[in-house]
């Protein structure tokens, strides 16, 4: 799909050149400015959360999904309508489906069938054939609300729609946006009546985000601004095609050193070797964790990943992902302990 | 009832620690009382103690057993041990079965394993359940450590041997390992209090510590340094008096002649000449009891007596008033004597013509040294036959006072008894009547120690008309009051008499407080005085000491000088293990480390300057954080290099572009247009600018002085 687009294939030109360092750099530059622009209006909807913000879009432009673990009316449907809304169809977006809507949202129940997500065929009697009608997966974000809440069924038709971009019914698979980025939430403490995902599901999402109450002065600017976000129509969008461009050169153009990998894979070897946990994270979730430090590394504007980029993004990304041992709860001290020995090293590398 | 005691658990760590600091107690106690097995025997009981206590005392059923119970079960485990090692050894079954020597070793280790048992356990027993527990713990091992070093006192400073023997081999003053062993003591004893796990004990046991300790200085500080305190073994070794003044004593009246500290060392003689006595001593003489004061001979108040001995110490050479006189038949001998003992007089090879002060080698040891010059007798006895007595100068009241003798006639009637039987050319012969008389008194008398005559109004009387039994100074006066009977000028000469044997061929001549003597002495006209002094043949009392080799060579050579000290001990070190290479080895080993610290330091500060473009991220980042981090400023562990730059961007500002641009160029691809040398450069001046401007010129200085600073940039 994306292979037509005429924006994306002059990148493809471009850096084809030998002499393209420069171009290389603006595009870059014009990838952060993308990134940028979208977390200021998601900003703008949402107050006191720009470090969640900032994490939603890495996971949006590094092509995953996030689960968010929060209290009831903490702004999470806030955050995901203003990405939703901040993406839009530009010029370069003709043609893309129609169906494909900028924001939807699922309130996951026990009761939910997988048709209720996906779409499902109905007969119509004028052309006398099945219509695909489209269900709320068919979207740029999604809200998947109290994920938890649901049963495995409809669960593993969200892992298949995560997973692989599509949803197949009735046998027939339907391709889903490029763009298709879930915000999936479960409460932490109410757990009476739900369905724990299990740990494949898990996997699924790159990050897994506690939110915080937000400070003081965030709220109180909540409340003072309430009306006049309200009233807001203005806001500054980006089209699909900036972002999927974003993506694509920070892809290729954002340097992963070796050495970054090897502090990655050293830190899961930490990790699996320690007593305390019972299942150390995968190499998948090292696969994943790529895209998203080069994104964190352009949002900072940078052209390589360095070690803050790990600082930040490892322990969202490792959080759910490794298993304790019995008794053993406080996961973030163990990361941190199995992360010093090679962040020390990384840092000590860049003299050598 | 049961009672329950608060005990506090106490863990491996302090258990194990204070076991072995008791242990050593036990060891360093042990060493001297016994053989290796019950050295053995007493650290091994020490430590299952220490565990035993530690663990099971807060448990059942020590727990509930009172303090008093358990320290008499104790003593009756000690009692126990100590008869049965008396049992082993008494019965000759083990004996015959194996052997004495197994026999013996092992009662060895019953009794010292029950007895540091018994002792260990009563100590932790109390120190868990008092509160002054603790502290006679502490006495105790203190005590240990004290008991062992106390065969270093009075003057003994080669021993104890196991110490003196291992200084002495490398070439180290023994004192410097003494120190060590105090200090270790006192660590000990810091480390047993810093384990006390009550914080309300600590200052109470640190007030006593300190009290121990301070209780040393203020003893030093009133008394000075012990010195050796001798029992005045036979009324010879007076002390040097404050006032100079001599207080009337009676010689025979010197308390009880134990001859406890007989060995103890009193000064050393280093002969620069060499003289070997004909009749076997050396006789050093410190004074003499000339003149009859009524009831006994005493010092002699007249200035024309006794012109020969100076009375004290001067600082400049001093001539004796009167020179023997026979130069042919006497030899020149210089000695240096090193005094350990103060003394009233100086004292000098007989006979002493002149004493010059010489510079003390070694303050802490010699109380006074000095060199005398003597003429020594080379004639044999056959050379005084014949002689006249006196000296021409004399006057008569002179002459008078070294013939006046108790107005007793027993001593010319027993000595014309004994002249009676001279050969008719010899009767008439001053040394011959002497000889008789001294032949008598080494025939008859009879050694002892015993002063049974001390409180008769004239003891020479009583011993010589007695039991003639008693000591030198018995003879002396018995013999002097029988020469002066005949017509002989005799008087006493005090000093020390050293078997010549015991020089051993060396040069130096240890003189101990058993070599006290006093001794009869004749004035043979053109001659001087002349010794004839009884060597009685029966004695009661052993006077033998085992020869000081060691120690008489060490203070020989301490007193000679100290080049020739430096050579005995180098001469000592050849054969052992080399301090001193080993100490220069570790400075050349010092210095060199601290030389290519300050190589390598240079170098990585002026490295970018030097270094390629292409290097400049990593050499010149290197040189900054050098700067920064010989002022203190590092990166902490695991911190990234971001946050590190974050963390300063109060302080140093300019370390957040140069990071930034030393990570590009170290993750990222190629750079289009990487910063140039000189943007390098300035970012490092920049950075020098804001370290001066942000810490203390102590900082800057110290910072630039520490060869090492390198080490701790990261």
């Amino acid at each position: 799909m994306t292979s037509e687009n005429p924006a994306l294939s002059a990148v493809m030109d471009s850096t084809s050149e030998s002499t393209a360092s420069a171009e290389n750099q603006s595009q870059l530059q014009q990838a952060t400015d993308t990134l940028n622009t979208l977390a200021n209006t998601v900003q703008q909807q949402v107050l006191g959360r720009d470090d969640v913000i900032e994490l939603v879009i890495i996971a949006l432009v590094a092509d995953g999904h996030v689960l968010l673990e929060d209290f009831p009316g903490s702004g999470k449907t806030t955050l995901a309508k203003a990405l939703g809304e901040a993406i839009q169809h530009g010029d370069n977006d003709q043609n893309v489906d129609n169906s494909i809507v900028p924001f939807r949202r699922i309130q996951f129940t026990p009761d939910l069938l997988p048709s209720d997500v996906t779409g499902v065929p109905v007969f119509d009697s004028n052309s006398n054939a099945f219509h695909f009608r489209h269900g709320p997966l068919f979207a740029h974000v999604v809200l998947a609300d109290e994920i938890n809440r649901t049963s495995p069924k409809v669960q593993s038709a969200m892992l298949e729609a995560m997973g692989e971009k599509q949803v197949t019914v009735d046998n027939v698979t339907y391709p889903l946006d490029d763009l298709f980025f879930v915000i999936a939430t479960q409460n932490p403490l109410d757990l009476v009546g739900t369905y724990p995902l299990p740990t494949p599901q898990l996997d699924r999402f790159l990050f897994k985000i506690t939110m915080e109450h937000i400070d003081r002065e965030a709220e109180l600017s909540v409340l003072e601004t309430y009306k006049q976000r309200r009233e807001t129509e203005t806001l500054t969008q980006v089209s699909r095609s900036d972002v999927l461009f974003a993506r694509r050169v920070i892809d290729e153009q954002v340097n992963i050193s070796p050495r970054i990998m090897e502090t990655l894979v050293d830190i899961s070897r930490n990790l699996r070797s320690d007593d305390r946990v019972l299942q150390g994270n995968s190499t998948r979730s090292m696969v994943l964790l790529l895209p998203a430090l080069q994104v964190a590394a352009a949002l900072k504007g940078r052209d390589f990943v360095s070690a803050t980029d790990i600082e930040l993004l490892l322990p969202r990304v490792l959080g759910h992902r490794i298993e304790l041992a019995p008794g053993v709860a406080n996961a973030e001290k163990i990361l941190i302990e199995n992360m010093q020995e090679p962040m020390e090293n990384l840092a000590r590398s860049t003299l050598a | 009832m049961t009672i329950r005691f608060a005990h506090t658990k106490q863990h491996f760590l302090p258990t194990s620690l204070r076991a072995f600091i008791i242990a050593s107690g036990f060891w360093a106690l042990s060493l001297s009382l016994t053989v290796l097995s019950g050295s053995v025997a007493a650290v091994l009981g020490c430590v299952v103690a220490c565990a035993l206590i530690d663990s099971s005392l807060h448990r059942s059923p020590l727990r509930y057993l009172q303090t008093y119970s358990l320290l008499a079960a104790f003593f009756a485990i000690a009692l126990l041990g100590v008869l049965i090692a008396a049992a082993l050894v008494d019965s000759s079954m083990l004996a015959n079965m194996l052997s004495p020597m197994t026999a013996f070793n092992s009662s060895e280790f019953v009794a010292w394993l029950s007895l540091s048992f018994a002792i260990t356990s009563s100590l932790r027993v109390l120190a868990h359940r008092t509160s002054y527990g603790a502290v006679i713990e502490i006495v105790f091992v203190a005590a240990a450590f004290i008991v062992t070093l106390a065969a270093h006192r009075n003057g003994m400073i080669h021993r104890p041997f196991f110490i003196g023997d291992f200084a002495l081999i490398r070439g180290i003053d023994p004192a410097s390992i003494l120190m060590a062993f105090g200090c270790g003591a006192v660590l000990a004893l810091a480390a047993l209090l810093m384990m006390e796990n009550n914080q309300k004990r600590l200052p109470y046991h640190f007030v006593v510590l300190g009290l121990l300790c301070f209780s040393l200085v203020g003893y030093i500080r009133l008394f000075g340094l012990p010195t050796p305190n001798l029992t005045n073994d036979l009324g010879l070794t007076g002390q040097e008096q404050a006032n100079g003044s001599r207080q009337q004593e009676n010689p025979f009246r010197d308390g009880e002649n134990t001859a406890e500290d007989k060995e103890a060392p009193v000064a050393v003689v280093v002969f620069r000449d060499d003289y070997e006595p004909l009749n076997g001593s050396y006789y050093f003489r410190e004074s003499a009891y000339s003149q009859f004061n009524g009831v006994m001979l005493d010092y002699t108040s007249r200035n024309d007596m006794d012109r020969d001995l100076i009375e004290q110490f001067t600082s400049t050479e001093v001539e004796a008033a009167v020179l023997p006189e026979a130069e042919d038949q006497l030899v020149p001998v210089r000695t240096s004597i090193g005094m350990l003992v103060p003394h009233r007089n100086p004292f000098g090879l007989v006979s002493p013509v002149g004493y010059e002060n010489v510079a003390n080698p070694n303050n802490l040891r010699f109380k006074r040294t000095y060199d005398a010059y003597s003429l020594a007798p080379e004639y044999d006895f056959e050379y005084l036959l014949g002689r006249e007595l006196g000296r021409e100068e004399w006057s008569t009241e002179v002459w008078e006072e070294y013939l006046t003798l108790p107005d007793d006639p027993r001593y010319q009637e027993l000595a014309e008894s004994l002249i009676a039987n001279l050969r008719p050319e010899y009767a008439d012969d001053p040394f011959a009547k002497a000889w008789a008389i001294k032949s008598y008194l080494d025939e008859n008398g009879i050694y002892s120690l015993k002063n049974e005559h001390a409180y008769e109004v004239d003891p020479a009387a009583s011993f010589l008309f007695g039991d003639l039994t008693g000591y030198c100074m018995h003879f002396a006066f018995a013999a002097t009051y029988m020469y002066r009977s005949l017509g002989i000028p005799a008087r006493v000469g005090i000093g020390y008499s050293v078997p010549a044997s015991n020089r051993a061929g060396g040069s130096a001549l240890l003189v101990q407080a058993v070599h006290g003597h006093a001794w009869p002495e004749i004035y043979f006209k053109d001659i001087g005085w002349v010794i004839v002094d009884p060597a009685p043949q029966q004695t009661l009392v052993d006077m033998t000491t085992d020869p000081q080799n060691e120690l008489q060579q060490l203070l020989g050579d301490m007193l000679r000088d100290d080049a020739s000290f430096e050579d005995f001990m180098s001469a000592q070190q050849s054969s052992a293990f080399s301090f001193q290479g080993l100490l220069n080895a570790l400075y050349a080993i010092v210095l060199g480390a601290i030389i290519l610290g300050y190589a390598i330091k240079g170098y990585r500060l002026l490295a970018p300057a030097i270094g390629s473009p292409e290097q400049q991220h990593k050499l010149s980042y290197r040189a900054a954080l050098d700067r920064l981090s010989a002022v203190g400023i590092t990166r902490h562990y695991a911190e990234s290099r971001e946050d590190f730059a974050d963390r300063l961007t109060a302080s140093v500002p300019s370390l957040s572009s140069m990071t930034n641009a030393h990570l590009a160029a170290a993750l990222s691809t190629p750079q289009a247009n990487p910063p140039q040398t000189d943007w390098w450069s300035k970012q490092r001046a920049s950075i020098n600018d804001e370290i001066a401007a942000n810490t203390k010129a102590w900082k800057r200085t110290l910072a630039f002085l520490n060869p090492f600073s390198w080490l701790f940039s990261r």
